[in-house]
């Protein structure tokens, strides 16, 4: 993208319309890496479990927030779980996974004692209530990455 | 009058170009465990963390806040700090300063950066104003490269003494389990082979991208006694933010600017009664981003005098077994995660002091050395630290 | 010190290669920067004149590029007082890029190889540009070099990015 210049109006003030863009690579490392390995082989969500605090963590981290306990326990949690709040996005960012509109949630999966970010789908907004139960649904195509879980819809 | 602080734990990683096997997080908590583990105390007994790091080159903004648990942050108080290549040190100046007050006993400082996440180049010349940026940046690189020339030019040092540095670092590298680039160059035409990157800078000139991270723990003086058997006491630190160069960015080719480090060392050698630093300090670990550049900072911290740097070099007398041994970790040369450098610089003087370097301890008793750090437009961080007060 | 290893979990077999996931994030950050009035009266000066302004210190009458409101020496404010510097000079240092490294404000690597060089104007300011000799067996300090200005008006409005380069004199 060439940057450009653009003077403003009746002063000697330009405005440069640039950007910064370095190429960045994220490492998940080997907890994270097996997390993801299992969305993409196994369509299986899984959790560290720190046996100090009894507290299962997903998605799955190596290191327990209260105790400072290196977790290396695995423990496979449910594919369905419980809405703990939501709320809906109208505005595009190339941030975003998708396209808006698109409807937020935080879950938790039975079996696990964190909550998930991630999207909601086949449902209306009017419809969702806290409190509600949901279930992942997996892509046909994945790529060992979050998104590998396509949305969350109700559970009839 | 401050209070009295000491080192009383040092931790970190084994310094590597990439680590695909942790995220940041965990890499950082790799070096916090291995300084806990030295000073024997848990996460509990630090009362404040402070972490350094420079943050384009992760592309994660608020990494303090990423990595809360596996730092050790979480629910204390602290700061981050990031002021380009010195982050690392301004961090121990934070560290100190606060254990200083008296209002903190227990200090974890923390140095890290993970440097397979992107392009350090890019992400240095980004510091550039773009609105004045695209004519003369080439990143750090090229500002060193006129450094280069302009220590040739003075001085009279030959390719064949930035070769040499090259070289020792190589040797003291081998000898730190450690340090990133340990290439067991053999004899001055290995290196001079290498290719240039920006001229005169060859790529063997330069140092390595790396990731690591380190941690130091600070203890107040009635804690540190308790908890270590050989603190390595803070003596004393100094801070200073260089000006604009006129001509050059890291540097000042023309001879007619002052440098942050001379004005640094001064201060520190002053305040602390030092009047020949070969005598009063045992070795030192600097921040050289160039083999040039270590010629020309022995010159400024008052090791030799006006361009003699590269007399010292020819002469071994900072070698391991010299007279006044410099970087015998293998300096900037070998290890570079840029959040991490200067406080690997504090770490290894620190080991030093304590006589635990094991293969790459200097032969003669080191009781007070000193650790720089430099950054950006050369701010620079000097910390001077002794066996006993 | 050994490294800590983690536990491995039990569907990976013992031979196995870890397999380590990296994700990529290759998004240009947009940014919109304002010049100020200090920097902005070089760009009109560039594009309308085609002329290298710097700012004069009131109190130690150093002239500052790029211009700026406090004088970095002094502390002082710096006023409105412009003087024009001249547009030839001496080559006093150059390097030259051999690499070609990212440039992060156009995400594209810098075209290799290219000389770059702090110029000693004749009236001794030193100023940083590109030089037009790509050769690196005829550069040399010390040459004389004049300022070449984008010809087109309507190309200029990018500050010093109005100056091509510096080509040697004895050679246009």
């Amino acid at each position: 993208m060439a940057t450009v210049t653009e003077k403003m109006e009746g002063k000697d003030v330009w405005i440069y319309h640039g950007q910064i863009y370095i190429p960045n690579t994220y490492t998940a490392g080997a907890v994270g890496s097996q997390f993801l390995i299992s969305l993409r082989d196994k369509k299986k969500i899984m959790g560290t479990r720190c046996p100090t605090c009894n507290r299962v963590y997903v998605p799955a981290r190596s290191v327990c927030k209260d105790c400072y306990g290196q977790l290396d326990e695995w423990v496979e949690v449910s594919d369905k779980g419980t809405l703990l709040t939501y709320t809906d996005c109208q505005q595009s960012n190339p941030v975003q996974p998708v396209e808006p509109p698109i409807v937020y949630g935080i879950v938790q999966l039975d079996g696990a004692d964190t909550g998930i970010v991630h999207m909601l789908g086949e449902v209306d907004l009017e419809q969702l209530r806290i409190g509600m139960r949901v279930q992942a649904v997996f892509k046909e195509k994945r790529e060992a990455s979050i998104l590998d879980i396509k949305y969350f819809k109700p559970l009839a | 009058m401050p209070n009295r602080l000491a080192i009383v734990g040092i931790g970190q990683t084994y310094h590597t170009s990439k680590r695909p096997d942790v995220n940041y997080a965990e890499m950082v908590r790799e070096a916090v465990t291995a300084a806990l583990a030295d000073a024997q105390i848990s996460i509990k007994d630090i009362e404040a963390t402070f972490m350094a790091n420079m943050e384009t080159f992760e592309a994660i903004y608020l990494p303090d806040h990423e990595m809360a648990a596996e730092a050790g942050f979480y629910g204390k108080p602290g700061l981050k700090v990031g002021t380009g290549g010195t982050s690392g040190a301004s961090a121990v100046a934070e560290g100190f300063y606060f254990v200083a007050s008296g209002l903190f006993d227990v200090a974890l400082v923390i140095g890290c950066e993970k440097q397979d996440c992107g392009d350090t180049t890019a992400a240095i010349s980004a510091a550039a104003t773009p609105m004045w940026g695209k004519g003369a940046t080439t990143g750090a690189i090229g500002e060193f490269a006129k450094q280069a020339l302009s220590y040739m030019k003075t001085s009279g040092a030959k390719e064949e003494h930035a070769a040499m540095v090259r070289l020792k670092a190589d040797r003291n590298a081998c000898r730190n389990p450690y340090a990133h680039l340990k290439l067991g160059l053999k004899n001055l035409e290995e290196v001079l082979k290498s290719p240039y990157l920006v001229w005169p800078l060859r790529l063997l000139d330069f140092c390595p991208q790396s990731c690591g991270a380190c941690a130091l723990v600070f203890a107040s003086e009635k804690r540190a006694k308790k908890i270590s058997k050989k603190p390595v006491w803070v003596a004393d630190i100094e801070t200073v933010h260089q000006e604009v160069f006129r001509a050059g960015v890291f540097g000042d080719p023309t001879g007619k600017e002052t440098y942050a480090q001379n004005v640094a060392c001064e201060r520190l050698y002053k305040r602390n009664g030092i009047t020949n630093p070969r005598k009063s300090i045992d070795m030192a670990e600097i921040y050289e981003p160039s083999n040039w550049e270590e010629m020309n900072l022995y010159e400024h911290f008052h090791f030799c005098g006006k361009n003699e740097g590269w007399k010292l070099i020819e002469k071994g007398i900072t070698e391991i077994e010299g007279d006044f041994p410099v970087n015998p970790s293998g300096g900037v040369l070998a290890t570079n995660p840029i959040g991490a450098t200067p406080t690997i610089r504090v770490a290894e003087a620190a080991l030093q002091v304590r006589g635990d370097a094991g293969e790459h301890q200097v032969t003669k008793d080191v009781k007070a050395a000193m650790a720089t750090a430099l950054g950006g437009p050369n701010w620079t961080v000097i910390t001077l630290l002794k066996r006993s007060l | 010190m050994a490294k800590k290893k983690m536990k491995e979990t039990p569907e990976k077999t013992p031979k196995q290669e870890p397999e380590y996931i990296r994700i990529k994030f290759n998004q240009p950050r947009r940014y919109d920067w304002s010049t100020g009035k200090y920097l902005g009266h070089f760009y009109a000066e560039a594009k309308e004149n085609k002329k290298i302004l710097g700012n004069r210190c009131p109190k130690c009458k150093e002239i500052w590029l790029p211009p700026t409101p406090v004088c970095p020496k002094c502390k002082v404010d710096m006023g409105w007082d412009w003087k024009e510097l001249p547009q030839t000079g001496k080559v006093f240092q150059y390097t030259y890029l051999v690499f070609p490294l990212w440039d992060p404000h156009y995400g594209e690597r810098w075209a290799n190889p290219y000389a770059s060089a702090i110029i000693e104007l004749d009236n001794g300011f030193y100023y940083r540009h590109f030089l037009e000799e790509q050769d690196k067996e005829k550069l040399k300090e010390g040459m004389r070099v004049r300022a070449v200005w984008k010809e087109d008006y309507n190309e200029r409005g990018q500050g010093p990015g109005d100056i091509l380069y510096f080509k040697e004199i004895g050679k246009e």
